[in-house]
């Protein structure tokens, strides 16, 4: 079946143009501070040399081009801080939600954040779509995910987290050696990206085109998210410069554009139901 | 949005993706006057298929009682009153489907159903219609008063599925060589579209992956030549499951297709929502027509007749007694005289079936015991 009728052309070309323009204006832009060489990722939200960095308050606005949409996400501005040690390059996200979502059940969502770099280097006079890329313009796209956060810190999920009453006397595949056990495991089996516990909370993909979000092969990205007192703090970290297809290649000194999305778990956002940003435009410092 | 035909409702209508049909479409013929919810199909397919982690309330194959019971809650009744009264007289479909009927934003007309309407499965069985005391007190009268009957289902492997066009990381796909639709387990994010998308409700969320699963259609039985799970296992014989043609393409020779194009005596299930559902069901003859037309279709009083003279038509009654009778699918079938064959997709012969069981009548008394017997055929 071929994949038609799904975005609607006028819907993109405005949505292009949109991209076009507020790309100069000077508050809109995101100073990725030098700071010691050595230091590589920051994987601390509450890291002291945050305060330091310049923020920059971050509109997000409803995804209306691909359907499904949720035409009233609940998050509507971020601020954002990002630093840069000549090799790592870590931005540091943060937003209001009055309440953590970090368990998936059927009733239930996790919060999730992203940042997507360009993937070739940053032309502004033929910019990548900041929807997704296109072809021709691939993205790179880093998402945070708080359920994958609460595995790293409480283990894989069981039955018990979720209903905790549930007994199970035993499964199937609890018999059977691991090879053979692999066909009651489903998509956990299939190291399926959002099912299995993976060693970081981030999921490094790349995007060329709506519907066409892939993990990538080799997974360069941290993350680290804390919940507080009514806001999500959430720290992403790339190096600057890996030989990746999908890789965004920058050094000190580089222009370029950084984009941002958000999903408010506790409104069921997930998917293409989320909160996004056009191009920031972003320097980082020599 | 791209017209497509739907033959089921004899109209155009739109669809999320240009029409393609499969090669070949699985389909499946339930006959619900047979059905006694034994759950043997259940097991079988639970055992095969559902017993990880994450699918303790999965059910790809259930079987409710109608007209209250239900697997998820209240799933028919919910759909239909969010599509609305919409008129369902015989001719082409008038009405909305699910696709036209999308909201703003949206790419069908669906709903999520909650965990809890998971687990009770089945809520409300075996309760008939109707009171006895309010009603003036029962009393034995034909046709009963009440009425209940027993509804199978699992996936409809439909020609056009939401739950496909409802994704929107195009995860879910129709094989071309069978018609089965499946989730890829790779490619789902768990966003539950699907789950929200199919008015059937048979995709499933599994918590512990964090994917949406669905019935597999039992592909590498089909693909073997073999028939479903819950088709050879079932105890009241009551399942076909092979391949299914549109009614301009029907082989007289194929028994599904003689069951639902030729003979008209089976229907797929709420045709109105515009998915083109694969599974038939041949309706229950005891249950009122009003009730059966909203579930059937407007025509489905002629089912019901055909079934009651099933025995006038040969060739009917003989692809009804390939039901239950062999594990292989009848691609292709035949009566000769008194026995109904089945063969394979090359022609080679599966099975033999005589179109009467042979009788042998014994004596009332039994001279050697000196007793009389009250079983005698
Ligand atoms: S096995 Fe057959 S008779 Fe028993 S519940 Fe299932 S469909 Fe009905
Ligand atoms: S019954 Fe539901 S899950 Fe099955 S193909 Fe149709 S829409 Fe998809």
């Amino acid at each position: 079946m071929r994949y038609t009728g799904m975005v609607s052309r006028a819907a993109l070309a405005a949505a292009l143009l949109l991209a076009g323009t507020g790309m100069a204006a000077a508050d809109d832009h995101l100073l990725v501070q030098r700071i010691a060489a050595g230091t590589g990722p920051v994987l601390d939200p509450d890291a002291g040399l945050w305060q330091q960095a310049t923020p920059l308050t971050v509109a997000l606005q409803a995804q209306m081009i691909a359907t499904p949409v949720n035409a009233e996400p609940a998050v509507s501005a971020l601020t954002v801080r990002a630093v840069h040690d000549g090799l790592w390059l870590t931005f540091q996200l943060r937003w209001d939600d009055p309440t953590k979502s970090d368990t998936i059940d059927l009733d239930r969502f996790g919060d999730q954040a992203a940042v997507e770099l360009p993937v070739k280097a940053y032309d502004a006079n033929n910019p990548p779509n900041p929807m997704m890329g296109d072809a021709d313009q691939p993205v790179t796209i880093m998402q945070w995910r708080a359920a994958l956060q609460r595995d790293q810190e409480q283990g894989e999920p069981k039955l018990p987290d979720i209903y905790p009453n549930a007994h199970i006397d035993f499964y199937t595949g609890d018999l059977l050696k691991p090879e053979e056990a692999r066909a009651y495991t489903g998509a956990v089996g299939l190291g399926n990206p959002v099912s299995r516990v993976g060693k970081s909370p981030v999921l490094d993909q790349m995007a060329a085109g709506f519907g066409s979000l892939t993990v990538k092969p080799q997974q360069r990205a941290g993350a680290k998210g804390v919940w507080a007192d009514g806001h999500w703090t959430v720290v992403i970290a790339r190096p600057m410069k890996t030989d990746g297809e999908f890789d965004p290649k920058l050094a000190p000194g580089d222009g370029s554009v950084a984009a941002f999305a958000v999903w408010e778990g506790g409104k069921d956002e997930t998917g293409s139901r989320k909160a996004w940003s056009d191009w920031v435009p972003l320097s980082l410092e020599k | 949005m791209p017209k497509v035909f739907n033959w089921q409702i004899g109209r155009d209508m739109d669809y999320l993706y240009e029409g393609a049909r499969p090669k070949k479409q699985f389909g499946m013929v339930m006959d619900l006057n047979k059905c006694i919810a034994c759950q043997t199909c259940t097991i079988a397919c639970k055992t095969t298929w559902t017993s990880g982690r994450g699918q303790e309330y999965q059910f790809w194959n259930n079987v409710e009682s109608k007209p209250y019971g239900y697997y998820p809650l209240g799933w028919d009744v919910r759909i239909l009153e969010k599509l609305g009264v919409q008129p369902i007289d015989a001719g082409p479909y008038q009405g909305k489907t699910i696709f036209e009927a999308a909201p703003e934003g949206e790419r069908v007309l669906g709903y999520r159903p909650e965990d809890m309407d998971y687990t009770s499965p089945n809520i409300g069985e075996d309760d008939s219609t109707g009171g006895i005391i309010n009603e003036g007190g029962a009393y034995l009268q034909m046709p009963h008063m009440q009425w209940m009957f027993y509804l199978p289902r699992i996936c409809n492997h439909c020609t056009y599925p939401a739950c496909l066009g409802a994704c929107p990381r195009q995860s879910v796909y129709k094989r071309p060589e069978d018609g089965i639709v499946l989730i890829d387990q790779e490619r789902c994010r768990g966003y539950r579209e699907c789950v929200k998308g199919c008015p059937y409700k048979k995709p499933f969320f599994n918590a512990l992956n964090r994917t949406s699963e669905k019935c597999v259609g039992c592909y590498p039985a089909v693909e073997a030549g073999q028939q479903t799970r819950c088709t050879i296992g079932c105890i009241g014989k009551i399942r076909l499951q092979g391949f299914i043609n549109t009614p301009d393409q029907a082989r007289e020779d194929n028994p599904l297709d003689y069951i639902v194009h030729i003979a008209k005596v089976a229907r797929p299930l709420f045709p109105q929502l515009g998915l083109e559902p694969n599974v038939y069901y041949i309706p229950p003859m005891h249950v009122p027509s009003w009730f059966l037309k909203q579930m059937f279709g407007a025509t489905v009083d002629q089912a019901v007749n055909v079934y009651r003279r099933a025995a006038e038509d040969k060739k009917l009654l003989g692809a009804l007694m390939l039901f239950g009778a062999t594990k292989e699918i009848s691609h292709h079938y035949k009566v000769d005289g008194d026995t109904v064959t089945g063969y394979t997709e090359q022609g080679d012969e599966i099975i033999r079936v005589p179109m009467h069981e042979p009788i042998f009548t014994r004596a009332v008394f039994d001279e050697k015991l000196q007793a009389y017997r009250s079983n005698i055929t």
